[in-house]
C-alpha cells in the first residue's frame, strides 16, 4: 500500500523544483511576450546569478536570501547590456539569427564564467542548514520553506508591477500588440531593455535559490534548466505568465513523481512526454491563445 | 637550358642533404612525448585537473633525475607532457585523442577518466596502435570489449568489478555484524542494502559487481532498492525519499564526487536518512570532503590513495613525498586518480627503457612483460604488472571511515579495513538508525 507521507514528500520536492522552473520560465516568457525573441542563453543568466550570490556570500557572509536582490540587480544590468548590444540589432530579422546569437552567447558566458570563477563544481552552505520545521507528518528543512516563500513574493511583486504600474501596463500592451503600442506612443525600445533585464533578473533569482538549496553549480549548469524552461512556456502557452507558473509546478511534480515511480533516468524525459501530450490535445498550450 | 640543369642539380643535392638531416633527427629524438588525456574542463574537471597535475609532478621528477635512459640511443631523453582535454564529453575525448596522436605525435598516452568518454575514443587508439595506460576510467569494458582491438590499452586503476567486490565483502564482514550486535539482531540477519548508481558503464559496472558478489558468495545481503540517476544530476531528494521508504541498513553510491557529496548531504539533511553511505574511490577527493561537510560523518569510502590518510608501511613514505611535492607545486592535494596517473607516467618511462626504443609496438611489448616495484599505491605482491588476458594491474584496496573534525569543519578519513592496513576500528555513529523489513 502506498504511503501518503511519501506522496506528500514527492509533491513537496516537486514544488521546490517547480519554484526554480517558475522563475526561469516566467522570465523567459516575459522576454518572449514583449520582444518575441528566442533566447536559448537564458539558463546562463541563472548560472551567473548563482555565481554572483555565491561570490558575495563567500566574501561578505551576508545572508544569501538578502543577496538575492543584489544578484538580481547585477544580472538585470548584464541582461540590459546584452539586449542593447546583441538582440536589438537583430530584432525583427530571421529567427535563425536569434537562435545562433543566443547559442553564441551560451559559449561566451560559459567560458567567461569558467575563466572568472573556474569550472570546478562548487557549493555553499545556507545559514539555515540543519534547521527543520514540522509540517504535518513531515519535517521540512527551513530553507525550502523560505525558497517557496521568496518565489511567491517575487511572483506577487511581478504581478503588482505588471497590473498596477504604468510601465507594467505598457509592457502588457506591447506584449499584446507591439505595433499598436508604438502607435499610441509607447517607447517599446525602453520596454524591450526593461523586460529583458527583468527576465534575466528572475533567472538570477532562480540561480540564487539553486545555490542556497545546497545544489552544486558550475559554469555549465544552465543549459538543461533553460531547455526545460522553454518546454514549460510552450506547455503553459507562449507569453502567458500564469501558464509558466502552472507549467513550472506541473513539471516539478511530474519530474519528481517520475524519479520515484520510474527511476531517475526518466526525470528529464517525462517533461517532454507531458509536453507532447498537451500539444497534441491543445496545440496552443494550456493557457495560450490561438494566433498568439 | 644550362641554368635549368644547374637548378635541378642544386635542388636534387639540397633534397638529398635535407633527407639525410631529417633521417638523423628521427633516429635521435631528444624528448619522449607523453599525451595526458584528462577532463580539464567540464563537470569532471576537478578530478581531471588532479590527473594532469600529478602527471606533471612525475615528469618533473623523472626529468630532474636526468630523464629516461634509452640504451640503443645511448642517451637520456626528457619527458614532455602534452595536454589533451576531453572536456568531460565523448566528442571532446575523441578530439583530444586524435589531436595528440596525429598532430602532436605522442609516443605514449596516459589518463582517461569517465569510462563512457574513454571507450568513445578507443577506436582511434586501436587504429593508430598507440600504447595507452588508462589511469582513471574504471569500467572493465575498457580492456574487455571485443568489438575493437584493445591490445594497446593497459588498465592501471581498479575496475568496478574489483571495488564493487571489495565493498560488498566489507559490508558483509564488518558492517552487518556491527549492526546485528549493536541492535541485538540475530547474527544471521541479512543486511538491507540500497544501491544508487550513475546510469553509465561505470555505475552499471558497480551494480553488476555488487549483484554478482552477493550471489556468487551467497552473502547475507538483501538488495532492497536499486535507483539509477543521470550523470551530472544534482537533485537527489526524491531518489533518497524512495531509498528511505525501502528502509535500508546502508546505502552504496556509485557516483562521481560532484554527485556523491550533494547526494549524501540531501539524504541526511533534507530527508533524514540517518544511515551509512558507502562511496567509490573517486570520491576520496579534497573537494568532496569540503562539500559533504558534517554530513559525511560515519560514511565509508573505498580507496587506494587518499589526500588525508595513508596505510602504514613503505607506501606511506612514498605517498607522503608525492603529496608534499604535489602541494609544493600546485598548493592543493592530489586524489586517487591523480596517484594512478602519476604512476602511469613512471610506468610509461619504465616501458620505454625496457623496450630500448620509441617504437610503439616495442613499448606495448614491454608493457605486456612489465614487472616493476610498487610506487605510491599498494599493489598485489607489491609489484606493478598487467594481467595476461585483459592487461589490468591489481591493487590492494582499503576502506576508510569519515569522522567530523569540528576545528576544520570537514570530515577526515581513517582506514578501517582490511586488518593488515587499518589504523582504527569501524564504528556505528550514535545517530545511526538501522533499516527494517
Amino acid at each position: 500500500m502506498f504511503d501518503s507521507g511519501i506522496l506528500l514528500q514527492i509533491i513537496f520536492w516537486g514544488l521546490y523544483a517547480g519554484c526554480i522552473y517558475i522563475l526561469l520560465a516566467t522570465g523567459l516568457n516575459l522576454i518572449f511576450g514583449v520582444m518575441k525573441i528566442v533566447n536559448f542563453a537564458h539558463g546562463e543568466f541563472l548560472m551567473i546569478g548563482a555565481y554572483v550570490t555565491a561570490t558575495i556570500f563567500l566574501l561578505t557572509g551576508i545572508n544569501p536570501y538578502v543577496i538575492i536582490l543584489l544578484s538580481m540587480l547585477v544580472v538585470m544590468g548584464i541582461g540590459a547590456i546584452v539586449e542593447r548590444l546583441c538582440f536589438r540589432p537583430i530584432l525583427g530579422t530571421s529567427k535563425l539569427n536569434e537562435i545562433f546569437l543566443s547559442i553564441g552567447l551560451i559559449y561566451i558566458f560559459q567560458n567567461g564564467a569558467a575563466m572568472l570563477w573556474g569550472d570546478k563544481w562548487q557549493s555553499v552552505k545556507s545559514p539555515y542548514q540543519g534547521i527543520s520545521l514540522p509540517l504535518g507528518s513531515l519535517s521540512i528543512p527551513l530553507d525550502y520553506i523560505i525558497i517557496m516563500g521568496v518565489t511567491a513574493a517575487i511572483l506577487c511583486g511581478l504581478y503588482f508591477f505588471l497590473k498596477r504600474t504604468k510601465t507594467g501596463r505598457e509592457m502588457r500592451a506591447t506584449s499584446q500588440n507591439r505595433k499598436g503600442a508604438m502607435l499610441v506612443g509607447i517607447n517599446v525600445e525602453r520596454l524591450d531593455i526593461l523586460s529583458f533585464g527583468i527576465g534575466c533578473g528572475l533567472a538570477a533569482a532562480a540561480g540564487t535559490l539553486w545555490v542556497v538549496s545546497g545544489q552544486v553549480f558550475n559554469p555549465y549548469m544552465g543549459s538543461i534548466p533553460a531547455v526545460k524552461a522553454f518546454a514549460i512556456i510552450i506547455l503553459g502557452g507562449l507569453g502567458s505568465i500564469p501558464g509558466a507558473i502552472i507549467g513550472g509546478l506541473l513539471y516539478g511534480i511530474a519530474e519528481n513523481g517520475a524519479v520515484y515511480f520510474l527511476g531517475g533516468v526518466w526525470k528529464d524525459a517525462i517533461s517532454f512526454i507531458i509536453l507532447i501530450i498537451v500539444l497534441v490535445i491543445r496545440p496552443t498550450g494550456l493557457f495560450g491563445e490561438s494566433g498568439e | 637550358m644550362k641554368y635549368a640543369i644547374l637548378f635541378i642539380i642544386i635542388l636534387l643535392t639540397a633534397t638529398f642533404f635535407t633527407g639525410c638531416t631529417q633521417q638523423q633527427t628521427t633516429v635521435a629524438p631528444g624528448v619522449i612525448k607523453v599525451g595526458v588525456i584528462a577532463s580539464l574542463t567540464g563537470p569532471a574537471s576537478n578530478v581531471g585537473t588532479s590527473m594532469w597535475q600529478s602527471a606533471s609532478v612525475a615528469a618533473d621528477e623523472i626529468n630532474a633525475k636526468g630523464g629516461v635512459y634509452v640504451k640503443s640511443l645511448n642517451k637520456n631523453l626528457t619527458i614532455q607532457l602534452v595536454q589533451g582535454d576531453d572536456e568531460s564529453t565523448q566528442q571532446g575525448g575523441q578530439t583530444a585523442a586524435t589531436k595528440l596522436i596525429t598532430n602532436d605525435k605522442v609516443d605514449i598516452l596516459v589518463g582517461g577518466y569517465s569510462s563512457a568518454v574513454t571507450s568513445a575514443y578507443e577506436q582511434t587508439i586501436a587504429e593508430f596502435k598507440v600504447p595507452y595506460i588508462v589511469t582513471g576510467a574504471s569500467s572493465p569494458i575498457i580492456t574487455h570489449r571485443t568489438d575493437i582491438d584493445t591490445s594497446y590499452v593497459f588498465h592501471h586503476c581498479p575496475t568496478t568489478d574489483s571495488y564493487g567486490q571489495y565493498t560488498t565483502t566489507f559490508i558483509d564482514q564488518v558492517i552487518r555484524p556491527s549492526i546485528n550486535k549493536k541492535f541485538n539482531f540475530p547474527a544471521d540477519r541479512p543486511l538491507r542494502l540500497a544501491l544508487v548508481y550513475q546510469d553509465t558503464a561505470f555505475g552499471k559496472g558497480v551494480q553488476a559487481a555488487v549483484n554478482n558478489t552477493i550471489s556468487t558468495n551467497n552473502l547475507k545481503i538483501q538488495l532492497v532498492s536499486q535507483q539509477s540517476f543521470k550523470m551530472g544530476e544534482s537533485d537527489f531528494r526524491t531518489s533518497m525519499t524512495a531509498i528511505k521508504a525501502a528502509k535500508p541498513d546502508a546505502v552504496y553510491l556509485a557516483a562521481f564526487p560532484n554527485e556523491g557529496a550533494p547526494l549524501i548531504t540531501q539524504a541526511r539533511r533534507d530527508i533524514g536518512l540517518n544511515t551509512i553511505f558507502l562511496s567509490v574511490e573517486n570520491n576520496d577527493n579534497a573537494q568532496f570532503y569540503k562539500d559533504v561537510g558534517q554530513y559525511g560523518e560515519g560514511s565509508i569510502i573505498e580507496s587506494r590513495f587518499s589526500p588525508y590518510v595513508a596505510p602504514t608501511g613503505a607506501v606511506a613514505i612514498a605517498q607522503s613525498a608525492f603529496k608534499q611535492d604535489y602541494y609544493t607545486k600546485w598548493n592543493s592535494y592530489p586524489d586517487a586518480l591523480g596517484a594512478s596517473t602519476y604512476e602511469g607516467v613512471y610506468i610509461g618511462a619504465q616501458a620505454i627503457t625496457t623496450a630500448d626504443s620509441l617504437s610503439k609496438a616495442d613499448i606495448r611489448q614491454a608493457l605486456v612483460g612489465l614487472r616493476m616495484p610498487q610506487l605510491i599505491e599498494p599493489m598485489k605482491n607489491m609489484t606493478i604488472s598487467f594481467s595476461p588476458e585483459f592487461r589490468e594491474s591489481s591493487f590492494d584496496l582499503w576502506m576508510e571511515q569519515l569522522s567530523f573534525n569540528s576545528t576544520l569543519g570537514e570530515t577526515r578519513p581513517s582506514i578501517v579495513w582490511p586488518d593488515n592496513l587499518k589504523t582504527t576500528d569501524f564504528f556505528l555513529p550514535d545517530w545511526y538508525s538501522p533499516g527494517s523489513a
